[in-house]
């Protein structure tokens, strides 16, 4: 029998994700502030429309909810202001079709040679990742941090996204390679 | 190294990396306070459940008795009269048939014999 949610079992819930939420939204928008308002929308949504739902439920209605937030955060954006949209899509990060990290590893390989991985601090590996993570295309990041991070199935993850298992795998993939390669490049073996 | 092993590698840097400074942990304590607040939480029992979602789409208690109550009070008696009204149809025609049998030429008798009624039947044809 599945127990629906109480509000200490809710709270407990959204105290658990709301770092992790809050590191998803800042990776896919970049601003503190937006990310913030990304993660209160998503849980006020979850509260008003999913609250009384069995608590095994909230993860995966959570993070599609959370998604689908920063995506709208990004179809408001871009009817704000044309210009951005044009912006953003020469710019790395939310093009879906190159990988940056390709143009990134060649920037950085005159590097590795005096930025050895046991001389950097661990703030500074976390700091390589985030970036790196900001710069991986949406939809390779987003099914990366779903799948590794939040620790959802193929199945739920692609249920989340709103795809097949077989581009999450190849998402999960590439972005795992992408990362590692550019770690690498930066003299940070995992 | 394959992806589940560079995965979790990195899975352990993002976890060790889930430090917030003290102003976004406040947002965040109130952003999930407010959510709390509008939680939505549905009746465990049905029967109250379904009461309350009348009386809440009719606009309310006092609205309750001329939408619900009254057109229910009326179907209700309906109901009653028609079947008062079968019942004592049905009660005169029994006392028609009563006084029939009783006022007729034929002996109460005769209706017990089974010889009669297959005659009767018999002859109906």
């Amino acid at each position: 029998m599945s127990l629906l949610a109480s509000r200490n079992e809710l709270s407990e819930f959204l105290a658990g994700v709301e770092r992790r939420a809050y590191k998803q939204a800042m990776f896919a928008v970049r601003n503190a502030e937006n990310a913030l308002d990304i993660v209160q929308d998503s849980m006020l949504k979850l509260a008003e429309k999913y609250g009384a739902k069995p608590i095994v439920e909230l993860p995966m209605l959570f993070q599609r909810i959370l998604q689908n937030t920063i995506r709208d955060f990004y179809r408001r954006q871009k009817v704000r202001s044309l210009w951005v949209t044009l912006f953003s899509a020469l710019s790395p990060g939310r093009e879906e079709e190159s990988d940056p990290l390709e143009t990134l590893e060649s920037a950085d390989a005159s590097n590795t040679k005096d930025g050895p991985a046991d001389r950097l601090e661990q703030y500074q590996v976390i700091e390589l990742i985030d970036q790196y993570l900001e710069r991986l295309p949406q939809r390779q990041r987003q099914a990366f941090l779903l799948r590794y991070w939040e620790e959802f199935d193929v199945a739920e993850t692609a249920a989340i996204m709103g795809c097949s298992a077989g581009s999450v795998k190849t998402h999960c993939s590439r972005a795992a390679h992408a990362l590692a390669e550019a770690l690498r490049a930066k003299g940070v073996e995992l | 190294m394959n992806e589940q092993q560079i995965a979790y590698r990195i899975k352990q840097c993002l976890n060790r990396g889930l430090e917030l400074d003290a102003g976004k942990l406040v947002r965040l304590k109130a952003a999930r306070e407010q959510a709390l607040a509008r939680q939505r939480v549905e009746s465990r029992i049905p029967v109250l459940a379904w009461a309350g979602n009348i009386i809440g789409k009719s606009g309310g208690p006092s609205a309750l008795v001329p939408r619900v109550l009254l057109p229910m009070a009326v179907l209700i008696l309906g109901l009653i009269a028609i079947n008062h009204w079968r019942d004592s149809q049905l009660a005169a025609e029994i006392e028609e048939i009563d006084a029939a049998v009783l006022t007729g030429d034929l002996p109460l008798d005769a209706y017990l014999d089974k010889g009669f009624d297959a005659w009767l039947k018999h002859s109906s044809y």
